[in-house]
């Protein structure tokens, strides 16, 4: 042990069996004075800060700085990130929308916290610290086992080697060891040095690769890590496949569909979209495509005072060249005809009247308050409406697009029921001028006597009319008679 | 195998006045470190080495399923519509769930001053770190390209020009589970240090001697640094204690933000901790028996500390019955149409076999609890720990698939059935569990000795004191 003496002395330390031991001689070493000194244990020895006159860490106030950290970063983060960078529209709610973050918030609070109370505490305990004068001696390798140390240091204001090997002597401590200086080897090993930095140097390579990719052109083509997310192996027309029991790639409509394009376009026209080709293809081809875009949004409003209208209604006082479908495409069933019963009650009898008269609830009250914007609806058995001069088509088209001041209805009423009304209609004009014969002989009779009792009755109205009228002309003429000639 | 406690092993009578002893036996300071370094030192056993072959071939298993997943694409799997949540999604939930008992030991009990948690906290840590690797394996797989699952932080992307969306719990649990994940690893490895140190100390060989060095840090064992290190041990526990509640109670957002009939319910962040609470402790126990036996650790996880975690199962699984009872009745009370078939479904709907399963598993089996016959012998705990496990899991699987198969639209119903892929990945995932806690139990220390040597000084003052005090009076 010759060669010890020209080390430098760090410090004495006294070794003890027993947490009683410890604390007793901590005490002892805090009552002489010494106040650069450590205890060494095996565990977290209670009161052993007390004993030594250890103060209180400050690591508290590093984490709570952290966690407040923790939350402001959480919380602005998200308000810039989805407030004020890329505001998020979800569900109507403001940006800022301060519950949803706090969950967010709340873990950065807790993870920077952590970050504080783990890194700080090795921090303040000067860890890693891999080379330790305490650690030359190989009886303190049992302080991780079972024994306990006080140690001095030799740079404490009051340090006396003897005095303070008096004072662990007293204690009863079995072994009194002086701390020498650590003269193991500082430097770090090479071979460590020189694995760490090829592993780093190797690590850096991917990366280098990467950025180079990022800033560089490249003559070649990208290179296709998985082909099939780039290029979909989706079958072509006419060729053949596994995947059905048919072999068939290109599938047939499933049942009770119509695909784009494929829709019966003079049943939902009401013209004659061939013959509207020959004589008007712009027009043909707008109707089509407008068509096909209202089956894309099937019940958008845009709809019915869209394309289609501007399309289809010609403008008044152009002779009317369209070829409209001159009969009902619907199969003329007494269900039909009264489906369109009960839609013409629905849609139309309020302006046009349960019979079709052109005097139906909203008419009579227009006229009544005089409104003065009220264009009257028509009669539907006008001459002009018949099925002669107004085609079934045309009447298809008017219910759909509306005509003067009536709305289109082809947002309200389904196809197939506007044809209904149309038959209705029809329904409703032949009812107005039927002759006699088309009614069956059993119920002739009975119609006929009702017929001369409303005509007698009419008779007598008007005849009751007349004999007002003159009674009251020859009222006023006596009356104008008997005035004064001024 | 025999029912009866080995002479002087039994500390789970109550003796009033008294505080039951949590080390047992005449154990010394230094009878502690060999017990624990022993287990490390020593060339592994037959029993070790079958087990960590077998896991690390269901490790391989796993790592080709996932190969194989990312070559071919997500349609390996039974994910189909409507269940795009299946499988992997109740992988994740289980094993997040499984991840909570280990900090809940070393938070929560160290909060509530629980000595009795020092025997168990170390291996339930590493048990709780494990199981966040599993669970975080699901939905990073489960993303369809997963070589783009990093567009889940929030990072400046020259791509996309856009940040994530912060309203989403799906975003929520990316931070929750890697918090959690982040804290449990300081916390787990903080607490290992001074044992760490303990082993380097006394390896022989230079190589351990450098590795645990430097895992070790240079810890020396000082007050002071005693002192700051319990400061930070114990604000590490007041912040995991909340983090643990928040973590399952946002994995339960993900269900309950939703509006699918079965999900969307308030219930689910409490019952869903409670469950995960429940999950947890029965995978400590399943792992801890066995190894408490074979690693010879039985003066140190005691009877006591296998009887306390059974109360902690018997709690949390009537919490869970409970809450399985209070959905049922909310869901008539509530007298929506929707939820209402919900709930007949899960119970009497194509996945009957699936509800009763979890039912009687986790509402049935833990009630056995109540008798302490089975609270204190080893198998049998082993055995409804087990049955816990798989009640569990089902749980899951009942939340997830049920709810998904059948929500609104009667005409995209459909039934979901695993792959082999499916499979595959629940039975790998417990193979790389495995393989990780097996290489634990080899080269970490696998009880905190720090902590309870000062148990032990504990007990030994407080014996002490009572002596002492009966000479004074």
């Amino acid at each position: 042990m010759s060669e010890t003496t020209d080390k430098k002395v760090h410090g004495i330390a006294a070794e003890y069996t027993s947490v009683d031991t410890l604390m007793d001689a901590c005490r002892r070493v805090r009552d002489a004075g010494y106040t650069k000194t450590d205890a060494f244990a095996p565990f977290a020895v209670h009161g052993i800060d007390k004993a030594l006159g250890i103060k209180p860490t400050k690591l508290p106030w590093i984490v709570l700085a952290c966690g407040l950290t923790g939350t402001l970063t959480g919380l602005c983060m998200q308000i810039w990130m989805n407030g004020i960078d890329y505001p998020y529209i979800i569900s109507g709610k403001p940006y800022i929308s301060l519950p949803a973050f706090i969950p967010v918030a709340f873990e950065l609070t807790i993870l920077f916290a952590s970050f504080g109370a783990f890194f700080g505490m090795w921090a303040l305990n000067g860890l890693p610290k891999f080379s330790n004068p305490v650690f030359t001696d190989p009886r303190f390798d049992r302080v991780t086992d079972d024994r306990f140390f006080v140690y001095v240091d030799a740079s404490d204001a009051r340090y006396d080697r003897a005095g303070v090997e008096k004072l662990f002597s007293e204690t009863g401590s079995e072994y009194i060891t002086t701390v020498m200086e650590d003269d193991s080897p500082k430097k770090v090993p090479k071979f460590i040095i020189t694995s760490w930095m090829v592993m780093v140097a190797l690590s850096i390579i991917p990366l280098l690769i990467v950025l180079k990719m990022r800033v560089t052109n490249s003559s070649s083509p990208r290179f296709h890590i998985f082909y099939d997310m780039d290029f979909s192996p989706s079958k072509d027309a006419q060729q053949n496949t596994t995947l059905f029991a048919d072999a068939r790639a290109m599938r047939p409509d499933v049942p009770g569909t119509v695909a784009r394009g494929q829709m019966d376009l003079n049943y939902q026209t009401g013209i004659d979209i061939d013959a509207l080709a020959k004589i008007d293809g712009p027009r043909a081809a707008m109707l089509v495509r407008a068509l096909d875009d209202a089956e894309a949004k099937a019940d958008s409003a845009a709809k019915s005072d869209g394309a289609p209208k501007a399309a289809a209604s010609p403008a008044p006082g152009v002779m009317d060249t369209t070829p409209w479908l001159g009969e009902n495409p619907s199969e003329l069933t007494a269900a039909l005809l009264e489906k369109g019963q009960q839609q013409f009650g629905i849609y139309c009898s309020v302006c046009h009247g349960m019979n079709g008269g052109g005097n139906g609830l909203v008419n009579r009250r227009a006229q009544k308050i005089l409104a003065g914007t009220w264009v009257p609806p028509s009669s539907l058995h006008q001459d002009s409406l018949y099925a002669g001069k107004y085609p079934d088509g045309k009447l298809f088209n008017t219910i759909s697009n509306g005509i003067r001041k009536m709305p289109g209805y082809a947002s309200q009423i389904k196809v197939e029921d506007r044809w209904a009304i149309v038959a209705y209609v029809r329904a409703l004009q032949k009812s107005q001028n039927a002759s006699i014969d088309l009614v069956p002989a059993s119920k002739k009779k009975a119609i006929e006597k009702q017929q001369a009792a409303v005509q007698q009755k009419l008779k007598e109205q008007a005849e009751a009319e007349k004999k007002a009228a003159e009674e009251s002309a020859a009222k006023a003429a006596k009356a104008e008679s008997d005035k004064p000639s001024a | 195998m025999s029912l009866a406690i080995p002479n002087g092993l039994d500390n789970s009578v109550e003796r009033p006045g008294e505080r039951a002893p949590l080390v047992l036996g005449d154990t010394t300071f230094h009878d502690i470190t060999e017990t624990v370094c022993q287990v490390a030192e020593r060339k592994p056993n037959k029993a070790w080495v079958i087990g960590f072959l077998i896991s690390f071939a269901l490790l391989q298993w796993f790592g080709i399923c996932i190969l194989y997943l990312l070559y071919t694409g997500v349609g390996v799997w039974g994910n189909r519509s409507p269940v795009f949540w299946g499988w992997p999604i109740v992988n994740f939930v289980f094993w997040v769930g499984i991840g909570h008992a280990g900090t809940l030991i070393s938070a929560i009990l160290y909060l509530f001053r629980q000595d009795w948690r020092t025997g168990i906290n170390r291996a339930a840590e590493a048990m709780t770190i494990f199981a966040v690797v599993c669970a975080g394996t699901f939905p990073g797989i489960h993303v369809g390209r997963a070589w783009l699952a990093f567009w889940l932080a929030p990072y400046p992307s020259l791509n996309l020009w856009m940040w994530p969306q912060f309203r989403s719990p799906l975003l929520w649990d990316v931070f929750a589970v890697s918090t959690y994940g982040t804290v449990s690893l300081l916390f787990w490895y903080m607490g290992m240090v001074p044992d760490l140190a303990t082993f380097r100390d006394r390896s022989k060989n230079k190589w351990r001697r450098m590795a645990y060095g430097f895992l070790s840090l240079g810890w020396s064992g000082s007050s002071r640094h005693w002192m700051r290190y319990e400061k930070a041990y114990a604000l590490l526990a007041a912040f995991a204690a909340p983090l643990v509640l928040s973590v399952h109670t946002i994995v339960s957002f993900d269900f309950a933000v939703s509006q699918v009939p079965g999900w969307h319910t308030t219930i689910f962040p409490p019952y869903f901790v409670a469950g995960a609470i429940f999950s947890g402790f029965a995978m400590v126990l399943t792992l801890m028996i066995p190894a408490r036996t074979m690693l010879g650790l039985e003066k140190l996880i005691t009877i006591r500390h296998l009887d306390n975690m059974c109360k902690i199962i018997l709690a949390t699984g009537s919490i869970v019955g409970l809450a399985y009872g209070t959905e049922f009745f909310i869901a008539w009370y509530g007298q929506v149409p929707e939820e209402k078939f919900a709930f007949l479904n899960r119970a009497f709907g194509p996945y009957w076999w699936a509800y009763w399963t979890m039912v009687s598993c986790n509402v049935i089996s833990p009630q056995l609890f109540w008798f302490k016959k089975f609270r204190t012998t080893p198998w049998i705990i082993v055995i409804i720990s087990i049955f816990v496990n798989i009640g569990m899991w089902f749980e899951r699987f009942v939340i997830v698939i049920s709810s998904l198969s059948r929500d609104y639209l009667p005409s995209a119903w459909a039934y979901f059935s695993p792959t082999w892929v499916d499979w595959s990945m629940l039975i790998g995932s417990f193979g790389l569990f495995f393989t990780l806690f097996l290489l634990f139990c080899r080269l970490m220390p696998v009880i905190n000795m720090a902590e309870v040597k000062w148990t032990l000084a504990k007990q030994h003052h407080m014996s002490h004191e009572n002596t002492s005090q009966a000479d004074e009076h």
